[in-house]
């Protein structure tokens, strides 16, 4: 268990490590000046070149690398160009909104995704089913950020029953949660009714019920029981995923997250801040998915962590 | 639907308790039928979309790109504009239209791009194993945890918005869907008796997987490629929506959607329809993959 801990560890580190590289690479090929984002409009070449000069941008891709390397290691992610503030600071200030808009969405879909799943697979293949069936593949077929803007049409401009942009009151995180949730929704139930009916199909659950146990026990004890596995492992990959961004719904109701910072930090070739942002949102993600195989003994005992499967 | 008839005689000639009615209920029939009903929704929802688009030229539409600032923001169903025109008077349909070839061609591009890295790395990776396949496997494992959409938003942002780009950042997006399916499949493949009378044989190792492995996990992997279609009209239109979509010839959907999102309170039609073409589509493609699929998953079953 430890030496499968620590090599999970290492191999995450990796990871991260690789991502931050690429993304440096990345954004310094890339086309666009940071300086002229950062300077006033009112800046002449020379105040331009004096601006790259103190940021560093005139040294060599190597020297800058290990600058950013240096750094890195003693916890300094640099400076933000837009926001002239610590760029780590800037992603936290606005890490809990993303974390908040994540943890609603998971939480809306894991209430409603093993009711459905299970009704589907016990129901599998009748007209009712069929009917919810094509729904789910529906909800994964909306684009989200239509979804998410004729939501906004009808609940806060034709009914303005709930806020159209912003995270001022609760209130505000209903229209975000139900345009992320119905992807999510669309995607873990059709896995649970997928997981359910092999699992409902299978030979221990016709001897048990050849035994006597109930059609409730069978369902929601032994089926669900031996379904819970993939489920945690969807509804964790699912949260990582939020985490790493909801971009697009963010930018569609003005969301203060890190996906929408994220937007803006391109456009404004904001080096430090991508950068922060890329290590912050990998980094979570990838705790999210190692805590999900943390779990999965817990969940099903024959699961042995470390082993070959 | 065909099928229970034909079920019907013989339930008459049949001895048995088991009526007709019986078996149209059983759950084979009903499996059976629920794919086929998805394959025709799928079919017809997919048809209603594609062949317009790929009619755009020859319908008698105004061009995609053709101003008339003395009429704009028009309804659907005006005078000569079926579905109204947008905020610089252009012809909504005739945009639809022409964007949507933009996007299909990007959407079919980015999946037989994915399909041919997916199908040669995934190979490789299950028949060969050793250091081919870690390699893969750890590029599969990081592409979970990367920030996905903020790197394609960095790509387009380095190479431009063209369509040869967009093709590609879609692309590199879903190889590993692909080469996941293709790696379990050949994982099971190279352990089956002809590989290894191949062998025998003496042909090498990239002869065998060439020849006789790789024909043989083609058709079960290429299943995926519907719903891969899918994904890659999905996130076309949402890097278009971000404002990092292709911009010539035509404005892709998630492109005319963005434009039309400021017009939102009074021009409800330059957001909704797009956004209509765009999930029928996608539901129609969906529903077409789902069906396959149902109905190879159940001839395998009953071969077994």
């Amino acid at each position: 268990m430890p030496t499968y801990l620590a090599r999970r560890l290492g191999q995450s580190l990796l990871t991260v490590f690789l991502t931050l590289t690429t993304v440096f690479l990345l954004v310094r090929l890339a086309p666009g000046d940071p300086a002229a984002a950062y300077a006033p409009p009112s800046a002449s070449n020379a105040d331009l070149a004096r601006i790259r000069a103190e940021f560093g941008l005139d040294d060599p891709l190597i020297s800058q690398y290990w600058i950013f390397l240096r750094d890195l290691f003693t916890g300094n992610l640099g400076t933000s160009y837009s926001f002239h503030a610590p760029a780590f600071d800037v992603v936290m200030d606005r890490m809990p909104y993303t974390v908040t808009l994540a943890v609603s969405a998971i939480a809306v879909t894991t209430v409603v995704v093993v009711p459905l799943g299970v009704w589907m697979a016990r129901r599998a293949d009748t007209k009712r089913e069929l009917g919810a069936n094509v729904m789910t593949i529906a909800g994964q077929s909306m684009p989200d950020f239509w979804t998410g803007v004729m939501l906004l049409t009808v609940f806060a401009v034709l009914f303005p029953v709930l806020p159209a942009s912003g995270f001022t009151t609760w209130s505000g995180l209903v229209l975000p949660t139900v345009t992320v949730a119905v992807l999510q929704l669309a995607l873990v139930s059709r896995l649970v009714r997928r997981e359910m009916v092999s699992a409902l199909t299978s030979p221990y659950v016709t001897v048990a019920r050849s035994r006597g146990v109930s059609e409730h026990a069978l369902t929601w004890r032994y089926a669900l029981g031996n379904s819970a596995v993939p489920l945690l492992t969807a509804l964790g990959t699912r949260f990582a995923a939020l985490l790493n961004g909801v971009v697009v719904v963010e930018v569609v109701f003005g969301w203060p997250g890190v996906g929408s910072l994220v937007v803006r930090a391109l456009e404004t070739r904001d080096y430090p801040l991508i950068q922060a942002t890329v290590l912050v949102t990998a980094t979570l993600a990838i705790l999210v998915q190692l805590l999900v195989d943390l779990a999965y003994p817990l969940l099903d005992p024959r699961v042995r962590l470390g082993k070959a499967a | 639907m065909s099928g229970t008839t034909v079920l019907a005689t013989e339930g008459t000639e049949r001895p048995s308790q088991v009526t007709a009615r019986d078996l149209a209920r059983a759950t084979a029939t009903r499996t059976r039928r629920s794919a086929h009903v998805k394959l025709w929704a799928g079919a017809v929802c997919t048809a209603l979309v594609v062949v317009p688009v790929a009619l755009a030229n020859l319908l008698p539409l105004p061009g995609a790109n053709a101003q008339d600032l003395s009429r704009r923001r028009l309804p659907p169903l005006s005078e000569g504009h079926l579905l109204g025109t947008d905020q610089l008077g252009r012809d909504l349909l005739s945009r639809i239209l022409h964007g949507g070839q933009v996007s299909l061609s990007v959407g079919v591009l980015a999946v037989l791009v994915s399909g041919l890295i997916g199908i040669a790395a995934g190979a490789a990776a299950g028949f060969f194993g050793g250091w081919i396949d870690a390699v893969v496997s750890r590029f599969l494992e990081a592409q979970l945890a990367l920030p996905l959409l903020m790197m394609l938003l960095l790509v387009v942002a380095l190479f431009g918005p063209s369509v040869t780009v967009i093709t590609c950042v879609i692309a590199v997006a879903q190889w590993p869907e692909v080469a996941r399916l293709t790696r379990s499949l050949v994982l099971v493949e190279r352990e089956k008796p002809y590989v290894a009378a191949a062998r025998v044989l003496g042909l090498r190792a990239w002869q065998v997987l060439l020849r006789h492995v790789i024909p043989n996990v083609v058709r079960p992997a290429s299943l995926v490629v519907l719903l891969l279609l899918a994904q890659a009209v999905l996130l076309e239109s949402a890097l278009s929506f971000l404002g990092a979509g292709p911009q010539r010839p035509f404005a892709t959907w998630g492109r005319i959607i963005s434009d039309g999102q400021a017009y939102i309170t009074t021009s409800w039609w330059l957001v909704t329809l797009p956004g209509l073409v765009i999930a029928l589509l996608v539901v129609g493609v969906n529903l077409l993959g789902d069906g396959l699929r149902d109905r190879t998953r159940r001839r395998k079953g009953a071969g077994a």
